[in-house]
């Protein structure tokens, strides 16, 4: 099928239901409390109204997604090599991204979009906000192609590729994945790693419904602190080792299953010179990124997958520079969930041309511990034995305090002795960690600046500290001996300054 | 096949940032300096006065408050000469070095192929003293850039050009 895209084109017609369905979706999150209260207090008329009142709001984003869809077109434009979006209602809006700006292209199935069958398609570059380039609705053929053309990098490439569309397509089978994770796998993986994330999901939705549960009594107007009450009745010793009990095993099914929905059937495969990676259970997700445009290379393993013998990967690219969000920095990261040593070894040489070699390490001075030692025993614990001093109550946890003093102290010792950054000929690889022990690599061409400090205090002792920034984040060594560190970064200005690579 | 060789690097032959000589910044940023540093005493000055008006408890101690007041007032002047006398900047052939710092002494360094453009800014003050700031932007986040206050607004505007200047070179292999 020959694709044209020089011509701009709609998406497909099916995009009125999704951009209707989203709007119908933003309101509904926003007001669904308020709804469901009213709804629960209200008589039968006002049910009534209510309800036409909602169909009137899908009415009305039905027609806005209609006109949406109306002034929504897309193109490429094979002279200047730019991908060109028009759109907006009311304002209208031209974005034109030069295509060797893009970074990662991705191709997404959410629930609805499986429902109807289409596919959208979201570019992602250093610059601009995400959501900004997004086509919600195509089909699986056009976003292929489409995505084919926006991550051919090689100029000549791309315009053969405008006058002989049909010629290229056979050859765009994709190479056999190099990286299939099994069910097992991702089982093992749910059981062993992410759970700071899956803690903090389920603290969210313990607050959510909590807070809930308390506006539906309010709204009942029989709130008298049951749900408070509920839990304190429930504090003995023996509930809260059942209640502990209960927390383990619910978080660890929780990041099983959130493993599961997020790595389902996760693929890596290698494509010309860019590299797909798709996975999702219910929403499949395709991303593909230029190995070229990654920045820092992060892979990382911890006690349990040291012994199975799994690591995580991180490929991270450059970020807008502006303050993002948490989730906007991991969409930035494309994340392996777990491979083996030697597929580790396989993406690292897919990324980085050869496998990182060994080169001179350097080690961090006792100092390092001094701060985070004040901060983290000597405060505590100082005003713990204040309270010790006026609060008979607190007495009793002096245990406690103990355990907390020798497992901070484990803590700190750890992150030390693995505070470590190693410099070679062609990489420099900074590993550190307390539990997960990660190392991020990066080339010495992706530097964008570096800096170095050094506190009063610490000149007669000759410790300093060196920070490099890259585009996708700072790597920073502390507590170094200053004149190596010096000389690292006389090496390593050398290395930018000589070199005639992109560092995108 | 282009001329290529491959000789053993001496890292100690190296050109060494840490002995470049940098340029102070102008004395009159002092004067900003000063002046930003008496307003902002001035406003604390104005609230410690009005406490110490209304409450009585407060005045009873005023010789306490006083003195606090002025140990940090001196505490800030020393704390503020110290890293005026600290800051200095050069233009290298290769890179663009700036030393900073309040307490620790920080040495930033922004290869020219690096940088992502250049920023001049003249503020209400520095207008009068006939001085600019001058902002390097990379792609590195605010952590790696450069902003370098208190440069003669002429040498200021010429260092710009100089780096401008640089960027088209640079720029210009990519764009062939």
């Amino acid at each position: 099928m020959p694709l044209d895209f020089s011509q701009p084109q709609r998406q497909s017609a099916a995009g009125i239901l999704i951009s209707g369905a989203y709007t119908v979706q933003r309101f509904a999150r926003a007001m669904f409390i308020p709804l469901a209260i009213f709804l629960i207090k209200s008589n039968k008329t006002a049910l009534l109204y209510t309800i036409l009142g909602l169909v009137g709001v899908l009415i009305i984003s039905l027609i806005y997604g209609y006109f949406y869809y109306r002034k929504f077109t897309f193109y490429l434009d094979t002279l200047k090599q730019e991908f060109v979006i028009d759109k907006g209602v009311f304002g209208r809006k031209q974005l034109s991204i030069p295509i060797e700006k893009i970074q990662q292209v991705n191709i997404n199935q959410g629930f609805l979009q499986k429902l109807i069958g289409v596919y959208s398609l979201q570019i992602d570059t250093a610059g601009s906000d995400s959501k900004e380039v997004n086509i919600s609705a195509i089909s699986r053929d056009i976003a292929y192609a489409l995505k084919e053309h926006l991550l051919n990098d090689d100029k000549n490439e791309i315009s053969s590729i405008a006058d002989a569309d049909l010629n290229i397509q056979p050859f765009s089978q994709y190479d056999t994945s190099f990286i299939k994770i099994s069910p097992a796998t991702l089982l093992k993986i749910g059981l062993t790693s992410n759970y700071g994330q899956s803690i903090v999901l389920l603290l969210g939705f313990g607050y959510a419904v909590f807070h809930n549960i308390k506006e539906v009594l309010k709204a009942f107007d029989n709130d008298n602190g049951q749900v408070e009450q509920f839990f304190k009745s429930g504090v003995t010793i023996i509930s809260i080792s059942v209640l502990l009990v209960t927390i383990i095993f619910v978080l660890l099914v929780t990041n099983v299953i959130r493993t599961f929905v997020k790595y389902f059937d996760f693929q890596i495969s290698k494509h010309h010179h860019s590299l797909l990676i798709s996975s999702g259970l219910l929403a499949k997700k395709n991303t593909l990124l230029h190995p070229d445009k990654v920045q820092i290379t992060e892979y990382s393993q911890n006690y349990f997958q040291k012994k199975i013998g799994l690591f995580n990967m991180a490929l991270k690219q450059a970020n807008s520079g502006q303050q993002q969000s948490e989730k906007e920095v991991r969409a930035n990261n494309m994340e392996v969930p777990g491979c083996s040593p030697s597929e580790k070894d396989e993406v690292l040489r897919m990324i980085l041309s050869k496998l990182p070699q060994d080169g001179t390490s350097y080690k961090p001075n006792f100092r390092f511990m001094n701060l985070p030692i004040v901060f983290s025993i000597i405060l505590p614990l100082a005003g713990y034995l204040v309270f010790y001093q006026f609060i008979a109550e607190v007495r009793a946890f002096y245990p406690l305090a103990i355990f907390y003093v020798l497992v901070a102290s484990l803590m700190i010792y750890i992150s030390f002795t693995k505070h470590r950054i190693t410099v070679s000929e062609d990489f420099i690889i900074k590993q550190r960690g307390i539990w997960d022990i990660s190392k991020e690599i990066i080339e010495p061409h992706k530097i964008q600046s570096i800096s170095t400090s050094q506190f009063p205090w610490h000149r007669a002792l000759d410790i300093g500290h060196v920070t490099l920034h890259t585009a996708a984040g700072d790597i920073s060594f502390s507590y170094g001996n200053f004149r190596e560190i010096k000389n690292l970064v006389n090496w390593l200005l050398y290395q930018v300054e000589i070199s005639e690579k992109d560092w995108m | 096949m282009q001329h290529f060789t491959n000789e053993t690097i001496d890292i100690q032959q190296l050109p060494k940032y840490e002995e470049t000589l940098l340029a102070k910044p102008d004395r009159k940023y002092w004067n900003i300096i000063l002046i930003n540093l008496v307003i902002f005493l001035a406003f604390i000055g104005i609230g410690l006065a009005l406490v110490l008006i209304l409450n009585k408890e407060a005045q009873t101690n005023w010789m306490i408050w006083t003195g606090l007041y002025f140990a940090f007032a001196a505490f800030l002047f020393l704390l503020y000469r110290a890293s005026f006398k600290r800051r200095g900047f050069a233009l290298r052939e290769k890179d663009v070095l700036y030393k900073s710092g309040i307490i620790a002494e920080t040495t930033t360094i922004v290869p020219l192929n690096r940088i992502q453009h250049v920023a001049l800014n003249e503020g209400f003050l520095s207008r009068m003293f006939q001085l600019g700031t001058l902002q390097i932007y990379t792609a590195g986040g605010s952590s790696g850039e450069i902003r370098i206050a208190g440069v003669p607004i002429e040498q200021a505007k010429a260092i710009k050009e100089a780096l401008v200047q640089r960027l088209v070179i640079n720029a210009k292999p990519e764009t062939v």
